[in-house]
């Protein structure tokens, strides 16, 4: 590629006249400035266009969200936190709560929200008079004019696909990694299938042990699971283990 | 007398050159008779409504005197001058924020009135602003200085006039007495540079007067080629002068350039404001100066800025004078409009040229500017030797 | 005129005249952001130099240690507020570098991209703030402006503007989005012909170039001790660009010349970054030419364990302020046990010295803005 700039300069300033040739320079935007408008943008009382993806505060679908608690656990800046919320038939679950004066903005709650309940939204004037103001509640995290734009797919190609010649196969990160049982760890404490956002797990009897006290057993439906690892977390015995595919 | 009705304590329609204390000499002044008028106006009103409580006092007599009538109307003229200046100097420093910020791609003030109360709004905020004195400076000379800085400015910038009709005085050195004031601004920064306690402001005072002493002399050489070449110090005679043969830019095209150069240096503009660069010395000799007096020194700034834009028009320009026309009705707004036209080619050099460093800056002054301004000297004593002016 | 070289030990031996210490900064029109320079002065002349950098220290290392793989990523965007992109593109190719794992060829091209723009926007900004130490407001704004169409590329990229939080460890956050090709060829076109106006501004002044021309001279070798990185070493005679000779991603296959001028004064540092800029136009021609040959299907992001086995990696890359480099040990956990940073702005500011001794005290903003400086990665 040809060098573009030194090979025309440093001129001899003697030939431009010194200082002449900056002088008509900022005469001649003078004129165009003066004839149309200056590029400026009267910021409050114009707004730039912003797309679709534009990376404002998060907005959450409150009937979308399950509640798994991605959110908590992706935010860099620790700003989301579970609430407990009423939704519509009364009942109390637990939402997501930002803190938005330590957001950083950086969609990660969007990006890894496995039923795409969080989304970003092009909201950006968020300035309020107390630090309580910037809590969003569950309910006013909503953001009426979301699109389909707004959410952030996360769609990953497996290293094994590239491997395997199918380069082109790209599924969500959520679809492939399941929790695994260890099976000579679990005590069948039932905790998992408390903890698990989208009831995925059942626990199954497998027979009874020496006492004759049925012996339970989580089962996870691979349809359901969203890959939250909230079992895994809670599993006093570390007998789950997220199991990657890659 | 009959002193019953208003009408006979106001004569609005006498000359005021009739008066035996007309300070002008024989020559007619507008803006004296405006404020004698008004005077006529007030004076006559407060005498009679005096006259109607104590009828025959002498206070009402004494204030329709001629020698009263002058000195009160002097006042006045004062004010109006004051204010004149003052208007055309905001419009200058509007005209530089609007025309730079279309240079730079923006829009400028936009405060009211197309940006122009922006100017009233700032004067109001550092009037607002506490008024600080740090606590090792030496007082007096802090308070001073910046006084007489922006009391020189203000008077040098009064004391242009107009037109042969809008004048303060009308000596015969007139040229010489404004720039004499003109340039005695920077002794006053050198002090307060070194009153104020601070290392940048005593760099910004020693580059002050540096620039000063380097860039005074070709400009007095310059004004006095354009003395020899009118062979007068007086404004007006220059002007005449310049209506009766050609604009001296013409013959002193050096010159005029050179002069350019000169006055925006004198003028402390960028590229010359090396005593105030922000980028090295905070603000320069500014730094330890606050609120108020601040503002007054930036327009302080703008007055010496319209100063060395109107010396141009009068030495150059043909000050009120259009050629083939002459005085016109107003003269004023002809020589208004050329010191603004001036004032924009500072902006435009403002906006296309960065700040010159302090050594290249008396180099250019030394080994540039008083070599030229020799040459312009020699040209137009060539001209006036072979008899073309 | 233009030398301001003074020999400083003559001057000291004739004069018996007290020397000042004029401190510049933290808070001082010519220090762009938290930091100090401390000159010593005699009259208008330098004759030291000492920078003080620290203020923004905000435990940026120490704070990464507790947080997951990808929770530093968006860390990283913040260490430097002109250069995020190439900040997050180097922590990730580190911690592909520790995984040892190949990014698909698409997203390599999309973050050459990215890094380019990067690099314009940084180097738009670093011509905006030469420009205000010179004395002249028209260049600032005009590169502003001139930035913000590249901002305005970001933004449709990626959601945001400067904290772009793009690359992702195996691959990009999101594939191009629509029209985004048509759009930055244009905006490249665009920046091309607008860039000559400012250089017009810049150039053609004999002003602008009599204060940068001459003062400041640094040596090969003074370069090689000091360990100056980027634009201003290749302004002093090295000829070396990571991008070119130890090349990352794919910028073996992409065809870009390095500019490499040897007269090492602070003219010489301004002309590269300049000529650097037209390099970034090309090299995101050819990026973007590729990007589109293959194809919306191709993939940009790969699947990668969430936890990185033990052992250690370290990964550098062309900032557009110099040579950046991270350095990573991982005790096969899921955070990082440490991670290093090698800013190129804080050892090229440890040249001030080098640079200023001689000259005039107008001409220490003007030098050191050839350094551009950016403290969030200086003081970490």
């Amino acid at each position: 590629m040809a060098i573009k700039y030194l090979d025309k300069y440093p001129k001899n300033l003697a030939k431009s006249l010194w200082v002449l040739k900056p002088q008509w320079t900022v005469l001649k935007l003078l004129a165009k400035t003066v004839r149309h408008r200056p590029v400026t943008v009267l910021y409050p009382y114009e707004k730039e266009w912003v797309p679709e993806n534009y990376r404002g505060r998060p907005g959450l679908r409150f009937d979308k969200c399950v509640g798994c608690g991605m959110c908590v656990r992706m935010c860099p800046t620790a700003c989301i936190k579970l609430v407990d919320a009423t939704d519509d038939d009364g009942k109390t679950v637990r939402r997501p709560q930002v803190n938005l004066g330590r957001c950083a903005m950086c969609g990660y709650c969007a990006e890894y929200c496995p039923v795409d309940a969080m989304t970003v939204t092009p909201e950006y004037e968020l300035a309020e008079f107390t630090r309580f103001d910037l809590l969003y509640g569950p309910r006013r995290l909503n953001y009426e004019k979301t699109t389909p734009g707004m959410e952030v797919k996360l769609e990953v190609t497996l290293p094994s696909d590239i491997a395997n010649g199918n380069p082109e196969r790209r599924v969500s990160l959520f679809a492939l990694d399941r929790p695994e049982l260890t099976d000579s760890k679990c005590i069948g404490c039932k905790k998992c299938a408390k903890v698990c956002p989208v009831n995925a797990i059942e626990m199954v009897e497998k027979g009874v042990n020496d006492k004759g006290k049925p012996i339970l057993r989580p089962v996870i439906d691979n349809d359901k699971c969203i890959c939250c690892s909230n079992c895994v977390d809670d599993c006093p015995k570390d007998a789950l283990k997220i199991k990657e595919v890659l | 007398m009959a002193y019953s009705s208003i009408l006979n304590w106001i004569d609005f329609y006498q000359n005021p050159m009739s008066n035996a204390y007309y300070p002008f000499g024989d020559i007619y002044n507008l803006p004296f008779d405006i404020s004698y008028k008004l005077w006529e106006l007030i004076g006559g009103t407060i005498a009679w409504l005096i006259n109607l409580i104590f009828p025959g006092n002498p206070v009402s007599i004494w204030l329709m005197d001629d020698a009263a009538c002058t000195l009160f109307a002097l006042i006045i003229f004062m004010l109006i001058i004051f204010i004149v200046v003052f208007v055309c100097t905001l419009i200058s420093l509007w005209m530089e924020r609007k025309f730079l910020g279309r240079m730079m791609d923006r829009r400028g003030t936009m405060v009211g009135m197309k940006g122009f109360l922006q100017c009233v709004a700032d004067g109001l905020k550092t009037f607002m602003k506490e008024n600080t004195i740090p606590g090792k400076v030496d007082k007096m000379t802090y308070m001073w200085t910046v006084s007489l800085v922006i009391g020189v400015s203000v008077l040098v910038a009064c004391m242009v006039p107009l037109s042969d009709r809008w004048f303060v005085v009308n000596y015969d050195t007139g040229l010489l007495i404004i720039m004499a004031f003109f340039a005695l601004a920077p002794f006053f920064i050198l002090v307060s540079g070194w009153a104020q306690n601070n290392k940048y402001s005593l760099i910004g005072g020693m580059r002050a007067a540096e620039l000063m002493i380097s860039y005074e002399v070709p400009m007095l050489i310059m004004i006095g080629t354009t003395a020899l070449l009118a062979g007068s110090f007086n404004i007006g005679d220059i002007i005449d002068a310049q209506y009766e043969t050609v604009w001296y830019i013409v013959p002193q095209i050096i010159g005029c350039i050179t002069f350019f150069f000169a006055a925006t240096a004198e003028s402390e503009r960028l590229p010359f404001d090396i005593a105030e660069a922000e980028a090295e010395l905070v603000e320069g000799w500014q730094t330890e100066y606050a609120g108020m007096k601040w503002g007054l020194i930036m327009l302080a700034d703008y007055f010496r800025g319209y100063v060395a834009c109107a010396m141009f028009a009068i030495m150059y320009l043909g000050g009120w004078m259009l050629p083939g026309i002459g005085d016109g009705p107003i003269p004023e707004i002809v020589f208004l409009l050329k010191t603004w036209f001036v004032f924009f080619l500072m902006i435009l050099v403002r906006a296309a040229l960065a700040r010159v460093r302090p050594d290249q800056i008396l180099n250019i002054g030394w080994k540039v500017f008083m070599p030229l301004s020799v040459i312009n000297l020699a040209i137009v004593l060539l001209l006036k030797v072979g008899g073309v002016f | 005129m233009a030398d301001s070289l003074v020999p400083v030990k003559e001057i000291e031996e004739k004069m018996e005249t007290d020397k000042m210490w004029v401190i510049m900064g933290p808070q001082h029109p010519f220090s762009h952001g938290l930091w100090t320079l401390k000159v010593q002065i005699d009259g208008e002349i330098v004759t030291d130099a000492e920078p003080i950098v620290g203020y923004l220290h905000r435990g940026w290392e120490k704070e990464t240690e507790n947080r997951t793989y990808p929770k530093v990523i968006p860390m990283a965007d913040r260490l430097c507020y002109a250069a995020s992109m190439t900040y997050t593109h180097l922590y990730c190719m580190t911690v592909e570098k520790a995984l040892g794992i190949d990014i698909p060829e698409k997203a390599k091209y999309i973050r050459i991209v990215a890094d380019e723009v990067c690099r314009i926007q940084s180097h738009l900004m670093w011509l905006a703030a030469v420009g205000t130490d010179l004395g002249n407001l028209t260049v600032f704004l005009w590169a502003m402006r001139e930035r913000e169409f590249f901002l305005d590329l970001n933004v449709k990229l990626c959601g945001a503007r400067m904290t772009t939080n793009y690359p992702r460890i195996g691959g990009v956050r999101n594939d191009v989005t629509e029209l985004f090709d048509r759009d930055i060829l244009r905006t490249v076109d665009r920046f091309e012909k607008a860039m000559w106006d400012i250089i017009a501004l810049m150039d053609e002044s004999s002003i602008i170039v009599s204060r940068m021309k001459g003062v400041s001279y640094l040596t090969r070798e003074q370069v090689a001790n000091l360990g100056m990185t980027g634009p201003a070493m290749r302004g002093c005679g090295v000829d070396f660009d990571i991008r070119r000779d130890d090349p990352y991603d794919n910028y073996d296959k992409i065809d870009f010349e390095v500019p490499v001028l040897t007269e090492g004064d602070s003219y010489a540092r301004y002309m590269i970054r300049i000529e650097e800029m037209f390099q970034s136009c090309d090299i995101i021609r050819q990026a973007v030419a590729k990007v589109r040959a293959l194809g919306k299907n191709a993939p940009y992001r790969i699947k990668t364990p969430t936890k990185v086995p033990a052992g250690t990696s370290f990964c550098r890359l062309e900032d557009p302020r110099g040579e950046s480099l991270m350095y990573l040990v991982s005790d096969g956990s899921d955070k990082p046990y440490r991670l290093k940073v090698r800013s190129p702005i804080f050892v090229n500011v440890s040249t001030s010295k080098a640079m200023c001794q001689g000259c005039r005290i107008a001409d220490v903003p003007a030098i050191l803005a050839q350094i551009d400086m950016c403290l969030g990665e200086t003081d970490r």
